[in-house]
């Protein structure tokens, strides 16, 4: 670690698209970051201490989103970063290909056990563009580490397949008793969503992100980027931050930190509390 | 190049033909020009054309390319000039001075442009290849796109053809999601109308809108070092294809539905997965050759593709190209030379660079980012050069397929088209004098053409970038800081109600101009530029040329007359588009369509407004003079079953007025939320307000209609209180005040700064009156002796408002 803080790569899948503000979010946090390229040197990518990959359509979302991307070598090489303990986090379409990648839930750790599916929502279907209430569900993973249990964080999803689901029947249950489900989606104040729009794709549980048995690889569908500045709420979100956001109108308090920012100062705090390259 | 054969190419008997036979001729090789111009092109040439010279000059001289109907109309009344202007219409996009910042010039480069015919046929395509086009436009300034938008025109979704419509809805929605979304690019809104004229014809415009510093602007055209230092072409993107092959005489004729099978192959097959990598990889090669300092030139393939490209390139320059089309990646074997040459293939751009970096260019393109790795047979290649005599020299397989001036190839035909105005067929159309008010209220909230377009722009990724303040349904206009750290905000909102020109093309015209700028003004921002896309019939129909010129008079009077704040220039119109034969072969037209966009520049974002009303106990301002011209207004094709006479006509010195005020007001922080008056008069406007503000405040408004009344209100240097004020009404007076379209703004106002804000719109002349406030009961109470107070319920509103378009798209 530097002394200006943690060294960060944002992944940049092919496709993707969120790779420069997610960039200037993670910078936000005073860490250290880099835009690495797929095809870059896989030799490289150890040097840094955590990894985020943004959102976008890598490859297109050919065969099913993130499906592609998982194939990547630099994925291998990512998986192996994961293991020694490094924090990853994927953001929407960074969170279909851990999923995909079997990096999420990761209880047998490379195998594929959950998917992200289409979206089901009244009366419409295809992508989604909302501002949701997420809550913290649970703290000690690398996504939520400075965050308050049970905080509601307003962040925006934008997504057509974020629908977490899975064959295995218990799994769901398994993952919310082992505090594997860190973010749920929620109503303004906080109780548990019922049903949409507060829930936005029909997600099992109301489930928005999961992590890894160990809390440092989170896949999760909301984009904490665009949550990282007050500016970027609107001023008509309900809730305790949209009060704050009414109220910053006119003056500095619009460029402070958002809610969002919350996500990747975790990022950070969960590498100054494990020590770099754990 | 070296000249290997001297094989004669294949040339179109023209010279020597009579009519039939080279009507037969033409039809034969799928060349829609008129005989006139068959013949001029062999005069010009001084023989006859070689088959790939025909089909470039069918190109070329279609309306589409050549603007051969349109040019000496709007050079006649466009204004294109101001002092911020950097780049006019001319290239593929107009450029404009935003801010400056520690000494960098930060411009806007802005582009608008319709993708009608495609849409109408094959709809996800056709919309999905209309912002792929247009954002080529933008990217290739040297910009980065930072927002689109889409004006939409769909026909009746509850009339005759009422599921076709909605397949089309569907189909053009998704496109744009799965395009713009995928491409990353956020939707910055649009507009939407629904009317039985476009059963036949939707219109779909897209506007891009670009950040450029003025350093960095690259011109689409080569540049003149090229006339003394090698320079190459560098094609790059997807492998040509026959898509698109006829694409722009396909726009430039009418709909015909038994050619509507092969239509689909004219339309281009997107790509936005390749055209972001382009983008990115594009983004490296212009910062590599800037860090040169070398001059290149940088152009889209659109119409026309790899003959009208190269030709343009080397025009504008007042050079020549030759081009060989053997080394033009194809994606299938066997393309004629004249196909490879026109088609319209997506997703590829042209560099001028100079000889000792193309190879380094080239190796960004295909190493780097892998272009073939990712997309079969896309890549960056060298297929020609600069040369300096003027000529345009294609070669194919050894053999030369065109040799012309490029001069001759791009100097286009024109057209002086016969106008005539026609009498409008209006039908009288009474107002009961018993008419609910009240239910007149949600009866218009529920109207397709007004209610909440929620269903729609949820599909639209609108933050993507991190950079956006305002998103679609917070305000009249979106608004991003696009300069991350910066606090300077660019706004942006594209306007034209049809139906207006329905009564009248002159006040439809100016009307887009006056709602466009009311409407970033609306949030605070200063309008800087205007960008236009005329959507008309067949314009060699005199009545429908008179629609057009009438149109664009118009957007010109009203573009000069608001002007810019406080200078006595005009709101330059920098870029445009204009689509004709808008019409099927059943002979349908599209109401005369002028849609116009508007920029605006706010100054710092922590000063603007939304229109979500924001607290109880404030106060409400009306600004601009309820004139209760409701011919073509909501109220009256809603409620009144017609579209009535006497559109609202557009005043050019109040709305300029009211505009200096209004983001007056806003930069000094005096304004809580505030809403331009357009479509469906004050009272929509008012419910818009109540809708908007967030669910956990309850908020209500109480009016008092007397104070509406003109005379309720104050000019310049007054400051009247029409608060309170009970003058007595009849229903008719009532509505006129109420749902007239005349422009205006309604502005939420703590009652601490009231005076203040009225003291600003006084001194800048523009009419106003405080009509009411808001209060602590949801809801909306209109205070009307004569008739009785007109009530409203929160829950009514909300019912008829955010389902009334959703119910008809599903």
């Amino acid at each position: 670690m530097s002394e200006s803080g943690p060294n960060i790569a944002v992944l940049r899948f092919p496709g993707m698209n969120c790779e420069e503000e997610t960039r200037r979010s993670v910078l936000a946090t005073g860490a250290s970051c880099d835009i690495f390229m797929w095809n870059g040197p896989t030799s490289t990518l150890a040097d840094y201490d955590g990894y985020v990959l943004p959102g976008g359509f890598s490859y297109q979302d050919r065969v099913r989103a993130g499906a592609i991307a998982a194939k990547d070598r630099v994925v291998d090489c990512l998986f192996e970063q994961a293991e020694r303990g490094k924090p990853v986090i994927g953001i929407c379409n960074g969170a279909q290909i851990l999923i995909e990648a079997g990096m999420v839930p990761g209880i047998r750790a490379g195998s594929v056990e959950m998917g992200l599916a289409h979206n089901i929502m009244p009366d419409r279907d295809g992508y989604y563009t909302r501002w949701t209430h997420v809550v913290v569900a649970h703290e000690r993973c690398c996504a939520t580490a400075a965050l308050k249990p049970a905080e509601t964080v307003p962040i925006p999803v934008a997504h057509a397949e974020g629908r977490f689901v899975t064959r295995d029947e218990g799994l769901v249950d398994r993952l919310f008793e082992a505090g594997q489900v860190v973010l749920t989606y929620g109503a303004p104040d906080g109780t548990p969503a019922d049903g949409f729009p507060d829930n936005p794709n029909g997600s099992s549980r109301n489930i928005a992100g999961i992590s890894n048995p160990a809390g440092n690889v989170v896949a999760m569908m909301p984009h904490p980027e665009r949550s990282s500045w007050m500016f970027q709420l609107p001023d008509d979100l309900p809730g305790e931050w949209g009060r704050r956001r009414r109220h910053a109108r006119g003056g500095d308090a619009l460029f402070g930190p958002g809610p969002g920012l919350g996500v990747m100062s975790s990022l950070v705090r969960f590498i100054e509390n494990n020590g770099k390259g754990a | 190049m070296t000249r290997t054969t001297a094989r004669a190419a294949r040339t179109v008997a023209i010279e020597e033909a009579g009519d039939d036979v080279l009507r037969l001729t033409l039809d034969a090789a799928g060349l829609s020009f008129t005989l006139d111009e068959a013949r001029r092109i062999a005069e010009l040439l001084g023989r006859d054309p070689t088959v790939v010279e025909a089909h470039i000059f069918n190109t070329m001289w279609s309306e589409h390319c050549s603007y051969k109907s349109s040019r000496e109309v709007l050079k006649k009344y466009l204004p294109t000039e101001a002092s911020n202007v950097v780049l006019g219409p001319g290239e593929d996009a107009g450029v404009v001075r935003f801010c400056e910042i520690d000494g960098t010039s930060y411009c806007i480069a802005l582009a608008h442009e319709s993708h009608n015919h495609p849409s109408q046929v094959v709809p996800n395509e056709g919309a999905a290849t209309g912002i792929g086009g247009i954002v080529r436009d933008v990217y290739c300034m040297g910009a980065d796109v930072i927002g689109v938008l889409d004006p939409l025109r769909f026909g009746d979704p509850v009339g005759r053809h009422a599921e076709r419509t909605r397949e089309i809805i569907h189909g053009v929605v998704e496109g744009i999601w799965q395009y713009g979304n995928a491409l990353g690019v956020p939707n910055l809104g649009g507009d939407v109308y629904f009317d039985e004229s476009f059963d036949d014809n939707c219109l779909v415009n897209v506007v891009a809108v670009g950040l450029v510093e003025e350093g960095d602007v690259v011109r689409s055209r080569a540049p003149a070092e090229a006339a003394s230092v090698p320079y190459d072409l560098v094609l790059v993107g997807k492998p040509t294809d026959p898509s698109g092959f006829g694409g722009a005489t396909f726009a430039s004729r009418i709909l015909d539905e038994e050619k509507a099978f092969d239509d689909k192959y004219a339309v281009q097959v997107p790509d936005p997965f390749l055209k972001r990598m382009l983008t990115v990889a594009t983004q490296e090669v212009l910062k590599l050759l800037k860090a040169r300092g070398v001059a290149v030139g940088y152009k889209d393939l659109g119409a026309g593709g790899i003959a009208c490209v190269t030709s343009e390139l080397g025009a504008a320059a007042g050079l020549g190209v030759r081009v060989d089309l053997s080394k033009v990646p194809v994606a299938v074997g066997g393309l004629l030379p004249e196909v490879i040459a026109c088609s319209e293939t997506q997703e590829r751009y042209c560099l001028v660079v100079p000889r000792d970096v193309s190879a380094e260019v080239v190796r960004i393109f295909n190493e780097k980012f892998e272009l073939p790795e990712l997309c079969h047979g896309a890549a960056a290649v060298v297929v020609g050069e600069v040369i300096p005599e003027p000529r345009f020299i294609l070669e194919h397989e050894g053999t030369v397929v065109c040799d012309a001036s490029t001069e001759q190839i791009t100097a286009g035909v024109c057209y002086e088209r016969a106008q005539r105005r026609h009498e409008r067929d209006v039908p009288e159309v009474g107002i009961p004098g018993d008419i609910d008010v009240a239910d007149a209220v949600l009866r218009v909230l529920a109207s397709p053409n007004i209610a909440s377009r929620e269903h729609i722009y949820r599909h639209y990724d609108s933050e993507v970038k991190g950079n956006t303040v305002v998103r679609p349904g917070e305000a009249d206009a979106c608004v991003v800081a696009p300069i991350p750290g910066e606090r300077v905000g660019m706004a942006i909102a594209a306007d034209g109600n049809p139906f207006l020109a329905a009564l009248s093309p002159y006040e439809a015209g100016a009307a887009a101009v006056a709602e466009a700028v009311r409407n970033v003004a609306a949030v605070g921002a200063v309008p800087i530029a205007l960008t236009d896309c005329l959507n008309f019939g067949n314009p060699e129909i005199a009545e429908v040329f008179q629609d057009f010129v009438d149109a664009v008079r118009g957007i010109g009077d009203a573009a000069r007359g608001i002007g810019m704040k406080d200078s006595d220039e005009p709101i330059p119109v920098i870029s445009g588009n204009v689509s004709f034969y808008n019409q099927s072969s059943a002979g349908n037209a599209v109401l005369p369509s002028p849609i116009v966009c508007a920029v605006g520049r706010v100054s710092d974002i922590a000063h603007h407004a939304t229109l979500g009303m924001k607290s109880t106990g404030s106060s409400l301002l009306l600004v601009g003079e309820r004139h209760g011209e409701l011919g073509a207004s909501a109220f009256m094709r809603t409620v009144a079953g017609g579209v009535g006479a006497g559109p609202p006509h557009v005043r050019a010195d109040e709305e300029r007025a009211m505009m200096a005020a209004v983001t007056d007001l806003i930069e000094a922080g005096l304004v809580r939320a505030c809403h331009d008056i357009s479509d469906g008069g004050m009272v929509v406007a008012l419910a818009e307000m109540l809708l908007g503000s967030s669910p956990d405040t309850e908020i209500g408004a109480d009016i008092g209609l007397g104070a509406v009344l003109p005379e309720g209100g104050a000019g310049v240097g007054g400051g009247v209180s029409g608060e309170g004020r009970r003058v007595a009404v009849d229903a008719l007076a009532a509505c006129e005040l109420l749902f007239c379209e005349n422009g205006g703004y309604l502005l939420e106002v703590d009652p601490a700064d009231v005076e203040r804000a009225i003291a600003v719109l006084a001194k800048r002349g523009a009419w106003h009156a405080r009509i009411g406030r808001t209060t602590a009961t949801s809801g909306l109470v209109v205070r009307a002796d004569g008739i009785g107070d007109i009530v409203v319920s929160e829950g009514e509103m909300s019912g008829a408002w955010l389902n009334g378009a959703t119910e008809v798209m599903l």
